[in-house]
């Protein structure tokens, strides 16, 4: 007889949980305790005289790609880029320190939430060893008196579930809005803009966009009522303004971010990728369903 | 399906670099004394909030005069394993207080700014165990055996 072992490299998940995800109580405590968690202030404007927003920028992107790379889950990077911005709210912080800074963020978020944290030698490496492993353990010390030891954030992934059981949707599209909605996160979190705005209000505006973006809100306009906004905003109690406007907001964040990949394609030397060419004839990039349908 | 994650990927990149190396110094060199230096400015500081709002200087473990809080002085053997100073990889002939029982604090500059070995059992020295009145290794033994020893609750 042969045995099997199944442990190999799966990362083992719970299942979802039913009491969690379908008890309304559940959500109303996470609006109630979500603003506990926002950075205190903006802090570029009154508070960091060394560092701007393009380096923020610069290094969300920086750990935006190690996340996706070391095959992180979806939350990890949300939730660091809010230990960092809460961090960079309550401490001034020179402009080289700030990769540091986030390789603790990513080291906390990836303990939190992973079975399998990322380590420090390996955050280590992909800053090419601008730092050592002692460093960031030290530092990890600081980042975590700061915040008060309160890491158990709450982000805007921990509202997707409430959010999309409470519409109307056709349920083999789930799963597509819903990676498309994480997408919508990241993006968010890769931006100061979004910085001070309630996870709440993020994951409605994201979901907003992914269903639009997948034109999922006019095959059938009745199933909607009359705004799909309306629907959305009532189920996390946020004004409609606020949302259309938070969800105009990413969609040109991403509309901003496509057309910068666009130009660093054209300027790229090796001359632009076949994809690109095709994505070109798409009419809008936000579009996410003609993305998909160009590169398929 | 491929293709969207990939846009997607790249959508959120705006440098592009789909092939370039994610090992990257974003900002340049690190001052590594002047980080030191700054490590130790904050935890001190953190460590000064803290003392003064338990009213407990943790760096030499006494009570301060004036605070919000009344402190007593318990032996470590009377509280649970959880609150006692752990010994792995501690500096031996660090100034440990005897009595224990410590606050979950952050640590002093001096104490973490050492190298720690985890790895590594500190070498046996009854003198010093017994002063210290800490027995965590056999406390771990124990917290086992209770564990084996309890019978399953559910009819599995």
């Amino acid at each position: 007889m042969e045995l099997l072992c199944y442990e190999a490299d799966t990362v083992r998940r719970a299942h979802p949980d039913p009491n969690l995800l379908y008890d309304d109580r559940v959500l109303q405590n996470l609006l109630s305790i979500e603003e506990r968690f926002l950075p205190q202030c903006s802090y570029f404007k009154c508070f960091q005289k060394d560092i701007q927003p393009f380096m923020r920028k610069m290094v969300a992107t920086w750990m935006l790609e190690v996340c996706e790379e070391q095959k992180c889950e979806e939350e990890v990077f949300p939730l660091a880029m809010n230990y960092l911005d809460r961090f960079l709210a309550v401490v001034p912080t020179k402009k080289c320190n700030l990769q540091l800074l986030g390789a603790v963020c990513m080291f906390l978020a990836s303990k939190l939430k992973e079975t399998r944290p990322l380590t420090a030698e390996k955050l280590c490496i992909y800053t090419d060893n601008s730092i050592k492993p002692q460093e960031l353990l030290e530092w990890e010390l600081v980042v975590l008196g700061k915040l008060k030891w309160n890491l158990a954030a709450v982000t805007p992934h921990d509202f997707i579930e409430h959010i999309m059981k409470k519409l109307p949707l056709p349920s083999e599209k789930l799963p597509l809005i819903r990676k498309h909605a994480q997408t919508f996160i990241a993006l968010c979190a890769t931006d100061f803009s979004f910085a001070m705005y309630p996870p709440s209000m993020i994951a409605t505006g994201s979901v907003g966009a992914a269903i639009c973006g997948l034109q999922l809100d006019d095959g059938d306009r009745s199933q909607w009522g009359d705004n799909l906004t309306d629907l959305l905003a009532k189920i996390t109690n946020t004004e409609v303004d606020c949302l259309k406007a938070c969800q105009e907001q990413i969609e040109s964040v991403l509309v901003r971010n496509l057309r910068q990949v666009r130009q660093q394609q054209q300027q790229d030397p090796r001359g632009p990728r076949k994809e690109m060419d095709e994505l070109d004839q798409a009419s809008t990039p936000t579009d996410v369903r003609d993305i998909n349908l160009y590169l398929k | 399906m491929c293709g969207t994650v990939a846009m997607e990927k790249r959508a959120l990149n705006p440098l592009g670099n789909a092939g370039a190396a994610v090992c990257r110094s974003l900002f340049g060199p690190v001052d590594r004394e002047e980080l030191q230096a700054e490590y130790r400015a904050l935890l001190r500081r953190d460590l000064e909030a803290s003392a003064r709002r338990w009213g407990f200087d943790f760096l030499n473990e006494r009570p301060l005069a004036g605070g919000d809080f009344e402190w007593e002085g318990v032996p470590g053997a009377k509280v649970p394993a959880l609150y006692r100073t752990c010994m792995v990889g501690q500096q031996r002939g660090a100034p440990q207080g005897e009595q224990g029982g410590k606050e979950n604090e952050a640590r002093t500059p001096e104490r973490t700014a050492k190298p720690r070995c985890p790895e590594s059992t500190p070498e046996k020295s009854p003198a010093q165990t017994l002063k210290r009145k800490q027995t965590n290794i056999t406390d771990f033994y124990q917290a086992k055996r209770r564990l084996v020893a309890t019978p399953r609750k559910s009819g599995q």
